[in-house]
């Protein structure tokens, strides 16, 4: 690191045309990725009349919060039924994301560590997975949730949440159990653990920050997930965010500043999320693809 | 095992190899005990749809979606596919969107990560603003745009108009001849902070002593990157670009709450042209049929995301 900086510093003096290059490529990306969610801010404390003006008002001249208000306040039914879908998507979200922690450790662990025969196939299998697209299954699985009377149930949504996050997730966590070393199993062994002990007691801490990293991303995948629960729900009290705002704009299709406002509560959990616990879940993304 | 050690006959030791398998497979009967869970809701939940949707391309389903009236019509769903013109807008809009969502995130993630690469204040802070756009949700992105390009109080609109570049809001999304490239910028900016996260680990693999010592031989930045940390690069991009490939092929949101493929199919690519078909108007048979056409190309594009991967793969055990 201190050779590397001394290098930088060295080559500083020089005028860079390259490095000159970058810093005007990054402004330019920041503002590609700012301005769309600055926009939205400012448009969500709008009033309706201060966001539809041309030339428009690039700072609100009366900021209000009027349409968080709405939004938030469980007495008016604009507030109820958001609030609802927020909790649907809460609730769904969670249980996905408890669930594909339980199954996808077990399976992760097993690919990492044993040499069962198909082992390879069967890891392809789930890889492939994430080729086809929700779009290919919907029919075919909607019948089947009609067959199990899942629909406009959220156990539709989880039990498919569930599914097509496991690829992915045991895929994470794999690479996870990768570089946790097979001696301290082995020394857990030797001390006279089982092999479920080394595994519930030596691993599963250890791959806590995998853990975590899956977990976040299963969350994040439900909470956005938008095909299957506009498919398979159409009761109102059942909808999850994605739709239930898709719905809102339908019936309020010039209530611009309220659309923001309820896309920006709609991101801040994840936003939130993602901040806090960016540093497990970037490393995990890139574990399997880095690698080699 | 020991079995075969003696022998050094050829199709005995296949055969024995062969029985190897087997014997393996039970000596590891409890490995399996672990990917049950997995499998067991996998099979319910991809395999059974996979092959309904083969079934369901062959046969004319009724709307209501009634299993019991369904007709079989051979292979005249596919036929009636091929032949229409919608067929081959949609496979084109499919194309040019495929081809540069994918090629302009790689490009902005690959620029992001190189710039991000070096020590600065506020780094941090940059690589975390730059990612925001991959995590929120691709409905509220697509609201956002939505509003972005409205045709009268959008601020796209605005800024030309106030530059003086248009006398009036253009009509970015609601004409033929923008809408597609207008989704594309809303795709690439949900899509390329993937890529450029994918890109900077990747950047954390190329040797420093390389670069210094390409410095010291006299090697300007650009051959800098071209030959030292390009190559590096190479594994993570494989990935990377398919990866994109394969999910901007299988987008589905954001056309469809932008625009719903209009104006007069413009902006319908194959997923939403599906969607469509299906839930739409109910013609599940040429739905189904479009899905296994899907499927197959899918396929193709699969067989090069397995052979990059398990390339990968070997150059990791020898390592």
């Amino acid at each position: 690191m201190s050779t590397a900086s001394i290098v930088k510093t060295r080559a500083g003096k020089r005028i860079d045309a390259w490095r000159w290059g970058g810093r005007i490529f990054l402004v330019m990306m920041l503002l590609y990725t700012a301005v769309p969610m600055a926009w939205m801010l400012l448009t969500s404390i709008k009033s309706g009349f201060a966001a539809m003006q041309l030339p428009p008002q690039w700072f609100p001249n009366e900021p209000t919060l009027a349409s968080y208000e709405k939004l938030l306040d469980p007495t008016n039914s604009v507030g109820q039924d958001f609030l609802r879908f927020f909790w649907n998507s809460l609730f769904v979200s969670t249980t996905t994301t408890m669930l594909a922690v339980a199954v996808a450790v077990p399976a992760a662990y097993a690919f990492s560590r044993f040499d069962f025969p198909g082992r390879k196939f069967l890891f392809f299998a789930v890889l492939l997975r994430n080729m086809f697209p929700a779009v290919i299954f919907l029919v075919p699985l909607f019948i089947l949730m009609r067959l199990l009377g899942l629909v406009n149930t959220h156990g539709s949504l989880i039990l498919t949440y569930l599914t097509f996050g496991l690829p992915l997730a045991i895929w994470l966590l794999k690479g996870f159990y990768d570089n946790i070393p097979y001696q301290l199993e082995q020394a857990a062994r030797i001390d006279g653990a089982t092999r479920f002990q080394a595994f519930f007691l030596i691993v599963m801490p250890l791959s806590a920050p995998g853990i975590i990293a899956t977990a976040i991303y299963s969350f994040i995948g439900a909470w956005n997930e938008y095909i299957f629960a506009y498919t398979f729900l159409n009761k109102n009290e059942q909808l999850t965010l994605p739709v239930g705002i898709q719905r809102f704009f339908s019936e309020n299709t010039t209530d611009f500043p309220g659309l923001m406002a309820a896309s920006f509560i709609m991101s801040l959990p994840v936003v939130v999320l993602f901040l806090l616990l960016q540093r497990y879940f970037v490393r995990a993304l890139t574990e399997g693809a880095v690698k080699h | 095992m020991t079995m075969a050690t003696g022998l050094a006959d050829a199709p005995l030791e296949v055969k024995a190899r062969r029985f190897g398998f087997l014997r393996q497979a039970w000596t590891h009967r409890s490995d399996y005990l672990y990917v049950l869970p997995a499998i067991v809701v996998m099979l319910i939940v991809i395999a059974y749809p996979i092959y309904y949707t083969v079934e369901l391309s062959f046969f004319n389903t009724p709307p209501s979606l009634q299993l019991r009236d369904k007709e079989f019509v051979g292979i005249d769903n596919y036929a009636l596919i091929l032949r229409s013109d919608v067929f081959w807008r949609v496979t084109a809009n499919t194309f040019i969107w495929t081809l540069f969502s994918t090629v302009f995130a790689f490009i902005l993630g690959l620029g992001s990560a190189l710039a991000l690469n070096h020590e600065f204040f506020g780094r941090g802070i940059l690589r975390a603003i730059l990612i925001i756009p991959w995590v929120i949700s691709a409905v509220a992105a697509s609201y956002i745009w939505k509003w972005i390009y409205h045709s009268d109080f959008g601020l796209v609109g605005a800024v030309l108009v106030g530059l003086g570049l248009a006398e009036r809001p253009p009509n970015l999304i609601d004409s033929v001849g923008t809408v597609l490239p207008s989704l594309i910028v809303v795709n690439v900016w949900r899509e390329f902070p993937f890529a450029m996260i994918m890109l900077t680990a990747g950047l954390q693999t190329v040797p420093d002593q390389l670069l210094r010592a390409a410095k010291v031989d006299g090697a300007n930045a650009w051959q800098r990157f071209w030959h030292v940390t390009f190559p590096h690069l190479q594994g993570v991009s494989t990935v990377t670009i398919l990866l994109l490939a394969v999910s901007n092929f299988n987008s589905f949101i954001i056309p469809w709450i932008m625009t719903g493929g209009g104006p007069s199919n413009a902006s319908h690519i194959w997923i939403t042209h599906i969607y469509e078909l299906a839930f739409g108007r109910q013609r599940w048979g040429i739905a189904s049929a479009y899905s296994v056409l899907l499927f197959l190309i899918l396929m193709t594009l699969g067989y090069f995301y397995v052979r990059a991967l398990s390339g990968g793969e070997k150059k990791e055990r020898v390592a």
